[in-house]
């Protein structure tokens, strides 16, 4: 809101800085040096051209305030010093007291405008940080509101996950008994299609089952084991769990893992299960012979804060997500990723789980090259 | 080879008849099906079972309480029971069971095979 051009013209002109201020010196002083000449050419301060000194002195204080009202009196009035004498041609006569008289009126004139001005600028300024104030009022409450939706509708979700994960898991249980039966039953049998019909059945089976077990890991994220964890050792461990999937799609991995991390308080089954999402994403995303990048450090919290932040950051080769869609990926059932692929859960698992941890998460693509860079942020406990 | 015996007690009729159906299929197991908690303990001391498949979420009755009872009594404290539940996560549990404060622990839907093994090391076959 500070910005220059978000300011209206007026405020901009009549209190300018930079090449504004230059050029309204600049027109100020030139303005004096035109009523001067036109003093001149006129026959002397008598001419009632004079008075037209008063619009840069007033221009001047309405610029620059009560000093820069003073020193264009002050230019003005010494603007017209060279002048006084030529006015014995007219027959008046002019004395140094008269134009001593005419430089304190000018000033006069130029403080009690700059006065004004200043005390109107004053209250431009208040006026503007009011606004910018309720501006930035009105934001927090936007955030704060959308926040509160998103949290309402994260909780009405994790209690209609459990609710429909018990009801959906009975069924799902009696139909993936019924396709072992049949499995068993057609062992034998030479009916491809039959054969195959039931895979394709046992396939969905499975798919429901994610699915369903997705609801329950939402809506059970809230309950944190804490312990005081060797983060990069996690990260290790989850590692050794998609070291397979890694090696399936021929991905090289890039490990530099920071030694001095301290042991931060956390539920290590749920980071763990943060991370394996979060390199499940990544090689998923990257197909085959990608790099994945693992990087951990320490970082200071920001500048309003002492504190420092553990980091992991993961980057990925992958296609990298579309802008339009970074904004949505933490959405409950979001998911970028084909049909059938993805409960659209995971990265809103990780999200609460993150969050519940103090810890923050975000998402963005690479700017160097194509690929998506995550950075999950843990708070490190003081050490005094 | 005597058939083991094995008591399924589940309140939804399809899962005991798809377990009664596949576990008897193996030529194994003879199996008994009871649809209520409350059934159970009777159904028990009755069929006298080498395991008993044991749904948690029941109406009335609950796995819990029907286990309850099963244990107190001491002419079937020995009898192993392993819970098949809908509520318990797959991570918590081993696809073929697992111990949860001394009790054996089936997700569900549970896989055929992965039944049988846990029925296996429970009988210690």
């Amino acid at each position: 809101m500070n910005n220059e051009s978000d300011k209206h013209w007026s405020v901009r002109w009549l209190q300018p800085t930079g090449h504004r201020a230059v050029v309204a010196g600049a027109v100020i002083l030139m303005l004096i040096a035109l009523v001067s000449l036109s003093v001149y050419e006129t026959g002397g301060t008598r001419n009632a051209w004079l008075h037209l000194m008063y619009l840069p002195i007033i221009l001047a204080a309405a610029c620059f305030g009560i000093y820069g009202g003073i020193a264009a009196a002050l230019v003005a009035g010494l603007a017209l010093g060279p002048f006084m004498p030529m006015n014995v041609a007219t027959g008046l006569p002019q004395t140094t007291s008269n134009w001593m008289f005419r430089i304190g009126f000018f000033l006069l004139v130029g403080a009690f405008s700059g006065l004004i001005s200043n005390f109107l600028n004053g209250q431009i300024n208040r006026l503007k940080e009011t606004h910018d104030d309720l501006v930035k009022a009105h934001e927090e409450l936007k955030s704060a509101q959308m926040k509160l939706i998103q949290t309402a509708k994260l909780e009405s979700i994790g209690r209609l996950a459990a609710g429909v994960a018990h009801e959906v898991k009975n069924p799902l249980a009696v139909i993936q008994l019924g396709v072992d039966y049949l499995t068993s039953t057609t062992k034998e049998s030479t009916n491809r299609d039959a054969i195959e019909t039931i895979q394709e059945m046992a396939d969905a089976v499975q798919r429901a089952d994610t699915v369903i077990k997705g609801l329950l890991n939402f809506s059970r994220s809230e309950k944190l084991v804490l312990a005081m964890v060797d983060l990069n050792s996690v990260i290790e461990e989850s590692l050794l769990l998609v070291k397979h999937e890694l090696m399936k799609n021929h991905i090289t991995l890039e490990k530099n893992l920071g030694l001095a991390l301290p042991r931060i308080e956390l539920d290590h089954n749920k980071i763990k299960q943060v991370f394996i999402n979060m390199f499940m994403n990544a090689i998923q995303a990257m197909g085959s012979n990608g790099n994945l990048s693992v990087k951990t450090f320490i970082q200071s919290a920001g500048k309003n804060s002492t504190g420092q932040n553990a980091v992991v950051q993961i980057e990925d080769t992958g296609s990298g997500i579309a802008e339009d869609k970074l904004d949505k990926l933490f959405e409950p059932f979001f998911t970028t990723k084909p049909v059938g692929s993805g409960t659209g859960l995971g990265l809103s698992v990780s999200k609460n789980i993150i969050e519940l941890h103090h810890g923050n998460i975000s998402i963005a693509n690479r700017k160097d090259i194509r690929g998506v860079v995550v950075a999950i942020m843990f708070p490190v406990p003081n050490r005094s | 080879m005597t058939k083991k015996k094995i008591l399924v007690v589940d309140d939804e009729g399809g899962m005991t008849r798809m377990l009664k159906r596949n576990l008897e299929a193996t030529n194994r197991y003879n199996v008994r099906t009871e649809n209520s908690g409350a059934a159970a303990y009777t159904a028990a001391a009755e069929f006298l079972p080498d395991l008993i498949l044991l749904d948690v979420m029941m109406p009335g009755v609950d796995g819990g309480d029907a286990a309850a009872k099963i244990k107190a009594d001491k002419n079937l404290s020995h009898i192993p029971i392993v819970f098949l539940s809908a509520i318990v996560k797959k991570e918590e549990t081993q696809p073929t069971g697992s111990n949860i404060g001394g009790l054996t622990f089936l997700a569900k839907p549970v896989k055929l095979e992965d039944l049988i093994t846990c029925i296996e090391k429970q009988l210690g076959e």
